[in-house]
């Protein structure tokens, strides 16, 4: 049978825009091109401005995991100018970001997710569903629409508290370098324990059911959209006064094998994206320029690889590499372990709020840098997540981000080898040609896919070493 | 009862504190919602170039919570984040939805549109043959919608997206099509002033917009107005750092100059916002947000804009303003 090349676009119900074009051999998926089809150029964004203008600026790259940008760039900023944070500091850093992932789960699996395994009303937006593998029963499907709705409101409460210590949200105001500028009063700690108990309670008492009862009924989906398990992790919820403990480790598993980090081995690659070089006036280094009309290249992502491989990242490598989850790399894998880990961190915001000390703003600004090239890292919600700036007289001269979906969605590298999600997708059977759709949008949502902060640019000059991050 | 009748009532009952307006308004309001039972607001909801953070701040929307505003308030006909239907199927959704509803809809663009190398910065969908850009599609949405909404700072003023050296010739909305733009700005927006907006197009149509295309009703004091620490101001009494409570002001605070209702507000079910969280206001709702902010932690009179040396401040600053002995 001949080759045929469908284009799946606009792959809805995640953050950004995302096309993929998959080839079809009969029923069989055998190539797999993911766009990233949005660039926006935060690095040149960020040239040229006060480095402590990091910590609200970044967050503008992604709406969804704005915390996250906030976080790296805060931790980026502590080492440039040596603060030494609190423990309160600490623990009120790692609530707001903790609620913030907690959102971003519960609206990933309800809002983006459900409506590949569930029958929605046939009302906008849920329009057009396509139901040709729609496989609960009306009483179950009833359940989990309502739990749609409730997803939504207590997602809500999740950026609640959130904004109680963070000013607002997306984009919070509070976490910044130094510490938290917010007094953890007793009626804000009391406040956010009573919506911590809400959320915890749906978690628990929705969520874990609900993603329990469509792995049961969707089981095929832990023998489709396969990755090769190697994962990679920068860790998790930072602690000490120099940011130096991490309570989830960082690492790369390869099989059984977990082997500790070296940053040094990432290393990206343009050749399938819209990227092309040339030499950077007044410097001896190549500079990445934008070009849209390269010959070839299909996406605004590249293909970053650690140690020459490419490596998949989000919560299932954070499971694993934490050896909180014992399972494959499929996608109800990466579905699964999206849940348990929301539930591990409701506990840990609830435990976090209880040990909060109530007292004044525990934040501490150093003014003068005593470094001018730092590297912070830290996993945002699907993944691992890297910031690093050069800076001369506190204005930032460079300033790089490696972001997750860099990582799951690369594109094919200068050997064309497939990054984490198109190689899930490659080698996929779709049983009937009307499921296409539905099953490379489950394969991919999986990824729990955010392109917004794919949209930038990294302008390594050569191979990503150590010295040359910056 | 007409807008204008409606407007003045509130205006004259509101002041008097024995619920006559509750009482004049209840049966309109009642009486409209009877009548208007399956009166809906069609939506084509595009996404363009910013972070996603928009469709989330909606999502954190309460009384209307984001789920009431799809089933009661608005028909969402095409919406990347949120729709079920994918791939080609949403795209003839949308394309179905633009031609039958033309000149009904309302076409909200969470967004700025890069117009370098012909919009290819931001490709909204792709078909086997070409690439639909943000820049074509806005161009083709927003001569058959009814109204356009700009969400967000991005699509009404360029917004980050645009920030300097723009190097994908971003702009906002209002500079890519000839005709009226509802600009909602905010980084992000306040839902209560999007679902607000939607609900004025529905209840009684175009707002009442300022200088800038946005509504009066939420943009038209300014945040320093009604801030809370405005008497720290007037006092001359400034922060020296972050987490400190008087004024802001000297720590980068755009309050006052930047048009938003957040003191009195809030943001997500009106807990908090930046000031009372002790930090400052970096004016996100202004047309020349991010540039005219930053640096953020500089005084608004040293950021560098002629315009922002003009801001008075009280008289009695030089004896009591701490933030200029800083040095």
């Amino acid at each position: 049978m001949a080759k045929k090349r469908v284009m799946f676009s606009p792959v809805t119900r995640l953050e950004g825009l995302l096309s993929v074009e998959v080839t079809l051999d009969g029923d069989r998926v055998v190539n797999a091109n993911a766009s990233s089809t949005a660039f926006r150029g935060f690095e040149w964004i960020m040239r040229d401005r006060h480095v402590t203008d990091a910590v609200y600026m970044t967050q503008r790259i992604c709406g969804i995991c704005s915390t996250a940008h906030g976080a790296v760039a805060s931790y980026l900023l502590d080492e440039l100018y040596d603060n030494t944070l609190s423990e309160n500091a600490q623990l009120m850093r790692n609530i707001m970001y903790a609620s913030d992932i907690i959102q971003n789960h519960i609206r990933h699996f309800y809002l983006f997710g459900l409506p590949d395994y569930v029958r929605m009303p046939q009302r906008p937006p849920f329009h057009g569903q396509n139901l040709s593998d729609a496989r609960l029963n009306p009483k179950d499907d009833q359940r989990l629409l309502e739990n749609y709705f409730e997803a939504i409101k207590v997602s809500q409460k999740s950026h609640e508290i959130l904004a109680l210590f963070g000013g607002k949200a997306p984009h919070q105001h509070s976490f910044v370098h130094g510490g938290v500028s917010v007094a953890p009063t007793a009626d804000k700690i009391n406040r956010a324990l009573a919506l911590a108990k809400t959320v915890s309670e749906f978690v628990k008492g929705k969520l874990v059911p609900d993603t329990e009862l469509i792995a049961r009924a969707y089981s095929d989906y832990y023998q489709i959209g396969v990755t090769e398990g190697q994962f990679l992790s920068f860790g998790l919820f930072r602690f000490g006064p120099k940011n130096e403990r991490l309570l989830l480790k960082n690492g790369v598993q390869k099989g059984n094998r977990l082997i500790p980090l070296d940053i040094g081995l990432i290393n990206e690659d343009i050749t399938n994206s819209w990227f092309s070089t040339a030499f950077e006036q007044g410097s001896n280094g190549k500079e990445l320029i934008p070009n849209p009309y390269k010959p070839g290249a299909y996406t605004w992502s590249k293909s970053v690889t650690y140690g020459g491989h490419h490596y998949e990242v989000g919560p299932l490598a954070r499971m694993i590499i934490n050896g909180k989850y014992r399972g494959g790399a499929s996608t109800m894998d990466r579905i699964y372990a999206r849940t348990l880990e929301t539930v591990h961190f409701t506990q840990l915001m609830e435990d976090w709020l209880k040990r909060v000390k109530p007292g004044p703003a525990p934040i501490e600004q150093k003014k003068t840098p005593v470094k001018n090239k730092v590297v912070a890292t830290t996993d945002a919600m699907r993944g691992a997540l890297l910031h690093s700036a050069w800076i001369e007289d506190e204005q930032v001269v460079r300033y790089n981000i490696i972001t997750p979906s860099v990582w799951n969605f690369s594109p094919k590298d200068e050997y064309g080898r497939l990054g984490p999600a198109e190689g899930a997708l490659v080698g996929t059977v779709v049983p009937r040609q009307e499921m296409l759709f539905n099953v490379l949008g489950r394969i991919i949502r999986s990824f729990d896919p955010c392109l917004q902060c794919a949209t930038h640019v990294l302008d390594m000059r050569g191979n990503v070493k150590k010295e040359s991050l910056l | 009862m007409d807008k204008e009748k409606f407007n003045e009532l509130c205006h004259d009952l509101a002041p008097r504190s024995d619920h006559t307006l509750t009482e004049a308004i209840l049966q309109e309001v009642s009486s409209f919602q009877a009548g208007h039972q399956n009166k809906r607001l069609p939506v084509i909801w595009i996404e363009t170039s910013d972070s996603g953070d928009n469709n989330i701040a909606f999502l954190n929307s309460t009384y209307p919570y984001a789920g009431q505003v799809f089933t009661d308030m608005i028909d969402l006909l095409y919406c990347n984040s949120f729709m079920t239907a994918q791939g080609k199927h949403a795209l003839n959704i949308l394309e179905q939805a633009a031609v039958m509803l033309k000149g009904q809809f309302t076409l909200v663009v969470e967004g700025a549109i890069p117009l370098k190398d012909n919009g290819l910065y931001n490709v909204i969908i792709r078909t086997e043959n070409r690439n639909i850009t943000a820049l074509e599609a806005v161009n083709w949405l927003g001569n058959l919608a009814k109204y356009v909404v700009a969400m967000g700072t991005c699509a009404s003023f360029g917004g980050v997206s645009s920030a300097r050296p723009n190097i994908t010739g971003s702009v906002a909305v209002r500079q890519v099509l000839n005709r009226e733009i509802i600009n909602v700005s905010g980084c992000p927006v306040n839902p209560d002033w999007f679902v607000g907006t939607l609900a004025h197009l529905l209840m009684y149509g175009r707002p009442e917009l300022d200088d800038l295309g946005r509504p009066t009703l939420f943009y038209g004091y300014t945040v320093h107005r009604h801030c809370q620490r405005r008497s720290y101001f007037d006092k001359g009494d400034f922060a020296e750092n972050l987490g400190d409570i008087e004024c802001m002001f000297s720590l980068g605070c755009m309050g006052p100059r930047t048009g938003a209702d957040c003191p009195y507000r809030q943001w997500i079910n009106y807990v908090n916002w930046p000031v009372r969280a002790n930090t400052p206001c970096i004016g996100c709702t202004n047309e020349d947000f991010p540039d005219g902010s930053t640096p953020f932690f500089t005084p608004l009179s040293e950021k560098g804009s002629d315009k922002d040396k003009e801001i008075n401040l009280p008289p009695n600053r030089k004896e009591t303003n701490k933030w200029q002995k800083r040095g």
